[in-house]
């Protein structure tokens, strides 16, 4: 065993020897993976082994594509077959919501250039003898995914890894792990210590007590899958012996089940609920491909729906049930990347459909880890997503909860019950008396919309305009007439100081710091490669402080960032204060004269005019008023200290009632971005796309000296740019508004995809933002995008189409 | 005629069986269990008799823990038509199930009780030949082959100087063989029905029987861990290993 190398994965899975795969194929031979036991014994071995392309983030959908390519390739590369068997794959839809997931669905597959099929009951019989197509109303079929022997496939990426010297040691169980105080590794064994410079974690079921060696809580806890398998049916050996093509993979998202065959006979997997967290406290030392008792009972609705969907699988008898723990996490999502707070540590952990991502995942952590950045938007699988408070307890509800899920409607308003309510603004309970619908973002209760009296106080998900829409357009319109309350209390919050503050936050962020104390910044910290990492709005509060406040769902992604570049002289100071600040935002054109109802200070525009900031009292409470918002109307950000939140709310509430003061949320706050242009990270920001293509011209500031990203975006512009962003205007709408992964269309040709979209209830039109080939981005241009598999021309239109010319914002 | 079926509750044949660590036993907490294999064969004859239109009913009975009423479930659900449950707390010897068995036997009046030849989980192979000696009927162990004729069966079984054919009079006890046949798997919709059939659960109490055991366990210990084995280079190098320092030939 060596004693020295480059980077030791720890674990044995796909997962594991995929990472290993790809940090060998990038040219770093020095690497090693240690498994405890035999490469797979965890949860790979027993994996149905079914390469799902179908996701609907466009990010994971991208690792999947890799994978399945991948995958392809490897016999020829290895000599090891994989047992790929490309039989295509088929998603049943009964009903019209689940179709339009299908349609938004094949969005996302046609953006990222995956091929997908939209069949007809008939044609899913043809495929699909043995199915009964009685009450289908059509079908999606993916024509390039099917299933492959996860074990050889683990086998074939460890040969490919050993041949370009990568090294794996089997029965090495990591004991501990310390860090140098050069920097360096030692990854502890029982078989002898390795130090090295990077250390992958893909420890599967073991990911908790891999972290807890380095102080990590990992929010990964496995749940009970169970599959079964029946012995052979004749109509299949039938089908067999005349040399038929197998039918494929067959899901029934209403019964929440896979089918496929297997040995003749058939293979069944459903996502039951009530399926339990397993190995809560890890597995046992000695725990090597292990099984867990079956319960059948809570599979019966599953089984009777395909009993009733394939009749031919309650005719033949059960060979064997396997019940196996597959990791979960609370969004049912892998975390791939770099671990919080630590440096060279990386996680490639709680993946559910390992085998599927396994390819793309090693690939894009390979990346991270050789070159520094992934060049896939990682967002969706980031390990920073989840903050502390994915406490155990936390995670067990969620876990099971996202297992439960995996075949529900992912409606892109859907809000998940379980661990709720958790992180709670002091006004939580007003804002509910008030009719808050809320939902839930980094553990913070946020409120979506209101509903007004006589109005259910429940949600109503759709991918159309549902129940809510009416009520988010009465917010919007309150906020255009009059004025309107919204608790961003979930921002992240930080403050950046000491005597090298300055220099610092210059060398992060591409825009121009604020000058003047209390001038106030919108800045965008960019990735080594030019793209788009984090956006910060930074309040100078001294010439050695700085408030920098961000989205609240990356406060441990944002302030990872921050603390990672900090310099370690000890001249900068960084301090999380999002849990002591709380934020309310008033909005409106009587938003000064609410204030000034409420305050002594002075909010005319001469003395507070926009992009600045000041101390204030709000009642007899202190709080910092910030003169900006993402909505695009005359107002101001109150951030205080968190227990004078319901002061503030109160007298708010009480000077505002003749003023016509209304709460509004979340949703209608989207609908005003969006007539604003306002980019969010995650959606139009993405390390994907260069800052200036992102339309952030005005924030990018190539001349102010170095920063991070600098000289990359400078290299990509002289290369040229092949997005450009823009504001769309959607006609011919009836029901649904973009809602973002549209494919956009010249003539029958992909040529961008949107990002976001929503209604703009104050211009009265339906609007897309979007990232397009700059050939067909300038105003004019006429283009078709589909939304649910409804055609619609769009054309391009002028940036913020709501107050163009920030009148309202100033005034 | 009754047949009745005794089924166990023991480690699935697949799992690796791992000892706890203070040795007092095998792990079975999480870990897959099943019934028997044999008595999956014991079960699937019965059925095939009683398709012959020889055996009215079936009963399959388990002692044990609550949880032997799954296994119960699986003899159901391939077609067994009633279960029986004995609820007994912790390990339980060959003489107290055959104890037990007795009573059950008396209680029931089968004309033919069938066993697996013995456990996978402490293959003790004694339950069948104990009960048959308490009730005085006669037996046929390790049975691979079983025929009626007349009011008797004849029964195969395998010894090491080839077959045995045995002719027993009924009622009588026979354990049996993997080879007897080959157990059928149970369909869905039967293991949703097999819920459905009757099951009664008795306490040792209704039964009065004393398993007080007779045999005390005093540790239990993995064998030695298997040596790594060395690659020789030719027969010759084999032979002479053998014989110098393996000193088996």
């Amino acid at each position: 065993m060596k004693t020295q190398a480059r980077v030791v994965v720890i674990g044995g899975g796909v997962v594991g020897v995929s990472t290993l795969y790809h940090l060998a194929l990038k040219g770093w031979s020095d690497v090693v993976l240690v498994e405890r036991k035999e490469l797979t014994s965890g949860s790979t071995w027993h994996a149905a082994g079914l390469l799902p392309l179908f996701n609907m983030s466009y990010s994971v959908g991208q690792l999947h594509k890799y994978a399945v390519k991948l995958y392809k390739t490897l016999e020829k590369e290895t000599g090891q077959d994989v047992g790929f068997k490309v039989c295509s794959n088929i998603r049943l839809a009964s009903k019209k919501e689940r179709m339009d997931e299908y349609h938004q669905y094949a969005g996302v597959a046609q953006t990222i250039g995956v091929d997908v099929n939209f069949l007809s009951p008939k044609e899913v019989k043809e495929i699909w003898p043995l199915c009964n197509i009685e009450n289908l109303i059509g079908a999606i079929q993916h024509p390039e995914d099917g299933y492959i022997q996860p074990a050889d496939l683990t086998q074939a990426l460890a040969k490919g890894a050993r041949k370009k010297g990568a090294e794996i040691y089997r029965g090495t169980t990591v004991i501990d792990i310390n860090k140098k105080s050069n920097g360096e590794w030692i990854v502890k064994t029982d078989k002898g210590e390795i130090t090295c410079e990077h250390i992958v974690s893909a420890s599967g079921n073991f990911a908790r007590q891999t972290g807890s060696m380095v102080g990590l809580n990992i929010p990964v806890i496995p749940v009970e899958h169970q599959f079964i398998v029946t012995e052979p049916h004749q109509e299949i050996l039938k089908r067999h012996k005349e040399g038929l093509p197998e039918m494929g993979v067959l899901r029934d998202s209403e019964g929440q089940w896979y089918m496929r065959e297997e040995a003749g006979g058939l293979l069944l997997g459903p996502y039951e609920k009530g399926a339990p967290c397993c190995y809560v406290n890890g597995p046992g030392k000695d725990s090597e491909y292990e099984l867990f008792q079956e319960d059948l009972e809570r599979l019966e609705p599953h089984i009777e729906s395909a009993i009733f969907r394939v009749p031919a699988f309650g005719e033949v008898g059960v060979k064997k049930v396997y019940n196996g723990a597959i990791t979960y996490t609370p969004d049912g999502n892998p975390i791939v990347g770099p671990a919080w707070g630590l440096k060279n540590y990386w996680i490639n952990e709680g993946h559910s459909f390992g085998i599927t991502a396994a390819g793309g995942a090693g690939w894009q952590l390979a990346e991270w880890i050789i070159e520094g950045e992934p060049t896939v938007d990682m967002l969706g699988v980031e390990p920073r997503r989840f903050g502390d408070y994915a406490t155990k307890s936390y995670l067990i509800k969620k876990n099971e909860e996202a297992y439960a899920n995996v075949f529900t409607i992912h409606y892109p308003d859907e809000e998940r019950a379980a661990g709720r309510p958790l992180r709670q603004a002091p006004c939580y309970d007003r804002l509910k008396n008030l009719g808050a619908v809320f939902g839930q973002k980094f553990g913070w209760e946020r409120a979506n919309w209101f509903a007004p009296s006589g109005t259910p106080q429940v949600d109503d998900w759709s991918f159309r305009r549902s129940r809510w829409f009416e009520h988010v357009g009465n917010e919007c319109n309150n906020v255009k007439e009059n004025v309107g309350i919204l608790d961003m209390t979930a921002f992240a919050k930080c403050r950046v100081s000491g005597q090298g503050a300055e220099s610092f936050l210059d060398g992060l962020v591409a825009n121009r710091l604020p000058q003047k104390n209390g001038r106030v910044n919108l800045c965008h910290a960019l990735n080594s490669r030019g793209g788009v990492h984090s956006e910060f709005t930074i309040t100078r509060e001294s010439d050695e402080s700085f408030y920098l406040v961000s989205a609240g769902a990356f406060q441990r992604l944002d302030h990872d960032w921050i603390k990672r570049w900090i310099p370690n002289d000890g001249s900068v100071q960084f301090e999380n204060i999002t849990n002591s600040i709380g934020v309310l935002v008033v909005a409106g054109p009587k938003s000064r004269d609410l204030l000034s109802r409420v305050s002594n200070n002075d909010y005319s525009n001469e003395q507070f005019p926009w992009l600045t900031s000041k101390a204030v009292d709000i009642g007899l409470a202190p709080s910092l008023a910030i003169r900006m918002n993402f909505v695009g109307e005359m107002g101001w950000e109150l951030h205080h200290p968190i227990e004078y939140q319901n002061h503030i709310f109160d007298n708010l509430m009480v000077a505002g009632q003749d003023l016509g003061l209304k709460p509004f949320g979340i949703r209608a706050m989207d609908s005003l971005r969006i007539e604003k242009s306002y980019k969010l990270v995650g959606t139009e920001l993405s390390i994907e796309y260069s800052a200036i293509e992102s339309g952030l011209n005005r924030f990018v500031h190539l001349n102010k000296g170095n920063f991070i990203g600098r000289d990359s975006l400078v290299k990509w512009q002289q290369k040229g740019f092949s997005n450009q962003f823009v504001t769309l205007e959607v006609h011919n709408i009836t029901d649904a508004d973009a809602l973002g992964n549209n494919p956009i269309f010249h003539k029958n040709k992909v040529v961008g995809r949107a990002t976001g979209g929503n209604f703009g209830f104050r211009i009265k039109k339906s609007i897309m933002l979007g990232m397009v080939d700059p050939e067909f981005s300038s105003v004019g241009t006429k283009l078709t995008t589909d939304i649910l598999g409804t055609k619609h021309p769009v054309s391009v239109i002028k940036e913020s189409p709501y107050d163009p010319d920030n009148k309202l914002l100033r005034g | 005629m009754k047949i009745l079926v005794a089924v166990k509750r023991v480690v699935d044949y697949n799992v690796q069986v791992r000892v706890k660590p203070d040795g007092t036993g095998v792990e079975t907490e999480n870990v897959k269990m099943s019934m028997n294999p044999p008595d999956e064969n014991a079960v699937e004859e019965a059925l095939r008799i009683k398709e012959s239109g020889k055996a009215t009913e079936i009963i399959a009975v388990s002692i044990g823990e609550s949880k032997c009423q799954e296994t119960i479930r699986t003899a159901l659900a391939m077609g067994a038509d009633r279960g029986l449950h004995i609820e007994v707390e912790g390990i339980i010897e060959p003489l107290a199930v055959a104890k037990i068995l007795k009573k059950i036997v008396e209680k029931e009046n089968p004309g033919l009780v069938l066993l697996g030849k013995q456990a996978i989980d402490d293959d003790c192979n004694q339950t069948g030949q104990m009960l048959s000696a308490m009730l005085a009927w006669s037996q046929g162990a390790f049975v691979s082959k079983i025929e009626f004729s007349g009011e008797n069966i004849q029964v195969t079984r395998e010894v090491d100087e080839g077959l045995e054919i045995l002719d027993l009079k009924l009622p009588s006890i026979v354990t049996c063989d993997l080879r007897l046949n080959e157990p059928r798997y149970a369909s869905l919709p039967n293991i949703m029905k097999a819920k459905k059939k009757p099951l009664d659960s008795l306490s040792l109490k209704d039964l009065n029987v004393d398993i007080t055991p007779r045999i005390q366990q005093i540790k239990v210990e993995e064998p030695p861990k298997r040596q790594k084995g060395i690659m020789v280079s030719s027969v010759e190098e084999l032979l002479q290993k053998l014989k110098n320092e393996a000193k088996v030939i």
